[in-house]
């Protein structure tokens, strides 16, 4: 008896002590550091991937890490774990710890250098892991440009319902606004079709237009905000909601009467411009200008008007002003998001539009956190994936995710990251 | 004339359903100033349990072969179904609201929206694809009047809707939990000091919304008998237009704006080209309250509103 | 320590058993069918109806030992995939089953909403695909690999008008339809162009329309019956049909009322009742008096399923049949699945007067079949009787 106690004692520390280890070593290691690791975890995946498929009996190399395989074919998932220990888990961390020394000394460099330099060469780095990770499968790739399109759209809609504090339902009326604008432009401009007819300039110039094209999106969003602003700003209250509602609903309609756009069996052709450097370089812009905003003394303003609006005007802020140019600025990313969706899908109809699209929007911002930057992104990465992962349950899935999301309302009510800064500078500065 | 007396008949019809369902969405929201996305789809559950209900009773009544007569069968159906469907409602503020009383507003929205969800999926796991008809409890009897056409369904469902706003109204205004409901709306932090029971109130409140979604889904059964998993969806969030319309505070008020959006409605479709209904419709919204910005008869927020 | 590592062990050697007990199998071609269906979302019913059809097909293959091509016989999985009837996951699931499963024909999706951008991805990979039930013209517009199975819009919207005509003799008719779904919008718009050739500008003398998800038609109703409307003509689906019918009948409306192809599903009379003895629509087959293949499919699906198929089943099972033959029709596969695609599209384009349990059907240069329609009159017994049959 008595030899066994210190037995226990000296295997249970050293198993508690396993796990805290590897942690702490890991801890050390920058973002850099795990950029470098990721990317090369997707070269390896690029390179063996398909021999290692092969050799694990699976059908291809899994597209999501071989969650959407598991669920179809159950027996596949000692293969699909092993793959993604074998190609993902251990690459990353050996890579990330083993070059933590000079990352991090790279890490230090970068911090002398201006800000939006170190910045550049870390998005250089996330876009070279996307890019070589969706190489593998034109899937994962769709997959990944959707996600994007969501963090955006979450984002914007943060603005008004997480910064702002008022409750619009409006977002997929900005969304079509922005997705028929940019579309209506690219398709007179660029593309032989059957509602403008022929193409006015040579669809090779096309791309260029592009970032033009996003803009008039957002700009008919942000218009379209301007006549929900000036009747629901005159008072504070929840008639924004209502009011954003209504909006929704009349955006729908009109865009059903029109028929020089289709009416409602809706536009398509729009060209494919919704690539992979296209959405990446527009999620990275919405995240920088959106983050700057809320980090502004504009942003700041909008928070003093959240939590108390007589305060706020008290403290000489413009609070009318304040409310309706941060609703504006939230539905221009709605917009732009909007003309990515339609450049993306090639096909926009009204009744895609609705209360569904609503139901998930307000899903991924109240999920991922509100009043923050980083909730966003997590609340979109992770209720697209979800949703996208466990579409093999069929009708279960519809109980499933919203069981987890109420969960975690119970237990987190502000979502999952709220009220946290981005703060660029110590995500990205050294760990030493 | 006998056109447009025809229209006010069917406003009047399609009103009360509004005007019963936003009565449960302005319950809660005039006293926990929370928005009860979940109410659309407690309608249709509702009308679920009546259907369940009226079969089961029709049965029991061919069973014990007993002749049981339309308004019998109408008012047990309406209300078991009331009081099984007000169970719904408090299990629904249970476990979807009272953990997070403390929470932002927005929080507890959502998760109304999610239990919302699981309601549709659920029904549609547990009874199928299939749409089911709802059973004609009474005989439809059709009476013409000089060209304008009413039928014993229509009346009775006015009548009905009518008959349980006013009891509504009186019991707020009546009785002592009517009194606390009253005090609760107006600042729901001091109340409980006062030794009224938030935890008895809420419940409560969520208890006669969903009784009176229910009600409204039995109506609404009898009127339109296609029933349909996802049929709240559409009607719950037209109806929270109207109870946020209506004014914060205010049981007549919601009650009113119900009815004025049905009205809006069939109105616009029977002046303008019906394409257009719903762009007009809502325009005039927009423009109520670009003019009367608290709605009908609510007062502005006087409390510091929570996120 | 100890601990951990002989866990860790243990778990991968459990891991790899594994991962050899499932390689059991030869690789060898399995031609793969995608469905890509409405299972969740607004119109379950739709997803359903598409899957068990495709899950009977399925059976018959599986009875059969495979499907023959050429002198080998290949097994045959189906691949469904949910579209939760928006258009992105309809995107997202097309691009799966083709880059990921390796599908060799998708069949589907159902409402053009999800179909027209869903058949570009198709198009776009060149991967043969048949919507059985969308009929938007720019679903199979400029894409060679892009077919369907029911007869459009064009076609069907005279055939009511001239049956009318013939069969009544009315001048002023009026049309009720969802302004907001691409199949009833389509087919009022044709219908009233048939009508007024026939009978000359302004005879339909009530054109109206309601959105989708509506129930209450009373003002629409109200203003059809004021105008003197000799009948009412309204291409909708069976559960808004029962709703039109019924407050038509309250309102005082009791002239006939028309339908066409998506009144044809058991639904329609059992939700409807007996307001909706003795109306007319036009489909692809009725039914009561339906004979050979077409009432063997029905009596199977019922006798499986517990209620007759709806015709989004019947065309499905069509639209698969059609893969099928087109398969066949190959003559032998390469085992390149990209080769074989194009090769099954060269053969569905050249399927001639193919017998489908929905009517015979040709493609024409755009995909879209050619075929009959028969007029079903709803009997007194709810029951779909043939009435008479018409051919472009």
């Amino acid at each position: 008896m008595a030899t066994q106690i210190p037995q226990t004692a000296t295997s249970e520390h050293a198993t508690a002590g396993l796990l805290p280890r590897i942690g702490r070593s890991l801890a050390t290691v920058p973002a850099l550091g795990w950029l470098v690791g990721v990317l090369c975890a997707v070269i390896i995946e690029y390179v063996i991937g398909d021999t290692l498929a092969v050799m694990l009996y699976l059908p291809k190399v899994p597209a999501l890490f071989g969650t959407t395989l598991v669920l179809k074919q159950p027996l596949l998932f000692p293969s699909a774990l092993l793959f993604v220990l074998l190609v993902y888990v251990l690459p990353i961390g050996a890579v990330a710890r083993l070059s933590a020394g000079w990352t991090n000394r790279a890490a230090v460099a970068l911090e002398r250098v201006p800000i939006w330099l170190s910045v550049l060469v870390h998005l250089g780095l996330l876009y070279a892991v996307l890019h070589v990770w969706t190489e593998a499968s034109d899937y994962r790739l769709q997959v990944a440009k959707l996600i994007m399109i969501a963090v955006m759209l979450t984002l914007s809609i943060n603005v008004i319902n997480g910064y702002m504090g008022e409750f619009s339902c409006s977002h997929p009326g900005f969304m079509a606004l922005g997705a028929y604008a940019s579309s209506v432009f690219t398709l007179l401009l660029f593309k032989q079709d059957r509602l403008f007819g022929a193409a006015l300039l040579p669809e090779s110039l096309g791309p260029y237009f592009f970032p033009i094209a996003l803009v008039i999106g957002g700009a008919a969003a942000a218009l379209g905000a301007l006549v929900v602003a000036i009747p629901s700003f005159r008072t504070r209250g929840d008639y924004l909601a209502i009011i954003s509602l209504a909006f929704m609903f009349i955006v729908k309609s009109a865009i059903e009467n029109i028929e020089p756009i289709g009416g409602p069996r809706g536009m398509g052709g729009q060209p494919h411009w919704s690539t992979l450097p296209a959405v990446f370089a527009g999620m990275a812009i919405c995240i920088w200008i959106i983050n700057n905003f809320v980090r502004s003394t504009m942003g700041k303003a909008l928070n003093a008007v959240r939590d108390n609006e007589i305060a706020a005007d008290a403290m000489t802020v413009n609070t009318r002003r304040t409310k309706m140019v941060a609703f504006m600025f939230g539905a221009f990313w709605a917009g732009v998001a909007g003309g990515f969706y339609a450049h993306e899908v090639r096909h926009v109809t009204p009744g895609s539009f609705g209360i569904q699209m609503l139901a998930e929007i307000l899903a991924m911002v109240y999920f991922g956190g509100l009043n923050s930057v980083v909730g966003s992104i997590v609340g979109a990465v992770s209720i697209s994936m979800i949703s996208e992962i466990l579409k093999p349950l069929q009708l279960y899935k519809w109980i499933i995710i919203p069981l987890i999301l109420i969960l975690v309302m119970i237990f987190r009510p502000t979502g999952l990251v709220a009220f946290r800064d981005f703060d660029i500078k110590r995500i990205l500065g050294a760990r030493r | 004339m006998a056109f447009f007396l025809q229209n006010v008949i069917n406003a009047l019809q399609w009103g009360s359903f509004y005007a019963l369902i936003a009565l449960g969405y302005s319950m809660v929201y005039s006293i926990l100033m929370l928005f009860n996305f979940t109410h659309g789809d407690i309608f249709m559950t509702g009308t679920y349990i009546g259907f369940g209900v009226a079969t089961a009773l029709v049965a029991l009544a061919t069973a014990l072969s007993w002749s049981m007569p339309g308004w019998l069968l109408l008012v047990l159906t309406i209300i078991i179904a009331m009081f099984l469907t007000s169970i719904l409602g408090v299990v629904v503020e249970r476990v979807g609201y009272r953990p997070l009383r403390e929470a932002p507003r927005a929080s507890a929205a959502i998760t109304g929206l999610m239990i919302g969800i699981m309601l549709e999926y659920g029904n549609l796991a547990i009874l199928g694809t299939q749409r089911y008809n709802f059973p004609s409890i009474i005989e439809t009897a059709t009476y013409d009047v000089g060209g304008v056409f009413l039928t014993n369904k229509k009346i009775l469902i006015v009548g009905v809707a009518l008959l349980l706003m006013i009891a509504l109204h009186q019991f707020i205004h009546k009785t002592r939990w009517g009194m606390a409901m009253r005090a609760m709306s107006y600042d729901f932090q001091v109340v409980p000091l006062m030794g009224v029971s938030l935890n008895v109130i809420a419940p409560m409140t969520f208890a006669i919304g969903s009784a009176l979604a229910a009600a409204g889904g039995i109506l609404y059964g009898m009127a339109y008998p296609v029933l349909d998993p996802f049929m709240g969806i559409l009607l719950g969030w037209k109806s929270f237009v109207a109870a946020i319309l209506g004014g914060r505070g205010s049981i007549l008020g919601a009650a009113l704006a119900g009815f004025l959006l049905g009205f809006i409605e069939i109105f616009t479709a029977m002046v303008f080209p019906s394409t257009f209904r719903d762009l007009i419709a809502y325009s005039i919204i927009l423009l109520i309250l670009t003019f009367r910005p608290y709605g009908f008869f609510g007062q502005a927020h006087s409390a510091q509103l929570r996120l | 320590m100890r601990k951990l590592s002989t866990v860790l062990v243990l778990v991968f050697s459990v891991m790899l058993v594994m991962v050899f007990i499932s390689c059991g199998k030869k690789r060898e071609t399995i031609i793969k069918i995608g469905i890509n269906a409405p299972i969740t979302g607004d119109i379950p019913k739709v997803g359903e109806g598409s899957k068990f059809a495709a899950q009977m097909w399925l059976e018959d293959i599986e009875k059969a030992g495979g499907l023959q091509v050429g002198d080998k016989k290949y097994p045959v999985a189906l691949v469904i995939e949910d579209n939760e009837s928006k258009a992105e996951s309809a995107v997202k699931a097309n691009t799966k089953m083709i880059t990921e499963d390796g599908v060799m024909v998708i069949i589907g999706p159902q409402s053009s909403k999800q179909a027209v951008p869903a058949g570009g991805v198709a198009n776009d990979y060149q991967t043969p695909m048949i919507s059985p039930w969308s009929t938007n013209p720019d679903t199979t517009k400029d894409r060679p690999f892009v077919f369907r199975a029911c007869f459009l819009d064009p076609f069907q919207g005279p055939v009511a008008a001239k049956f009318v005509k013939e069969e009544f003799g009315f001048t002023r008719a009026a049309v009720l339809y969802d302004v907001a779904s691409d199949y009833p919008k389509g087919l009022a718009e044709f219908f009233k162009k048939a009508w007024e050739e026939i009978n000359g500008p302004d005879s339909v003398v009530a054109y109206e329309s309601f959105t989708t998800k509506d129930t209450d038609f009373s003002s629409q109703l109200t203003k059809i019956k004021d105008s003197g409307a000799e009948f009412l003509f309204t291409p909708q689906y069976y559960n808004e049909v029962a709703l039109i019918v019924k407050q038509a009948h309250e309102l005082g409306f009791n002239n006939p009322i028309i339908g066409s192809d998506s009144w044809g599903s058991a639904e329609t009379v059992s939700l409807c009742g007996e307001d909706c003895y003795g109306l007319f629509f036009s489909t692809h087959y009725a039914a009561a008096g339906a004979q050979g293949a077409t009432k063997e499919f029905i009596d199977r699906y019922q006798q499986k399923h517990g209620y007759v198929p709806d015709d989004v089943a019947a065309l499905t099972w069509d639209a698969i049949r059609l893969a099928q033959q087109a398969i066949e029709n190959t003559g032998g596969l390469t085992g390149d699945v990209k080769k074989d695609r194009i090769a099954v599209r060269d053969q569905l384009a050249k399927i001639k007067d193919f017998a489908g349990i929905t009517g015979n059907m040709t493609f024409t240069e755009e995909g879209d079949p050619i075929k009959c329609a028969v007029i079903v009159r709803i009997s007194d017994q709810g029951e779909y009787e043939f009435y008479k049959q018409v051919c472009p």
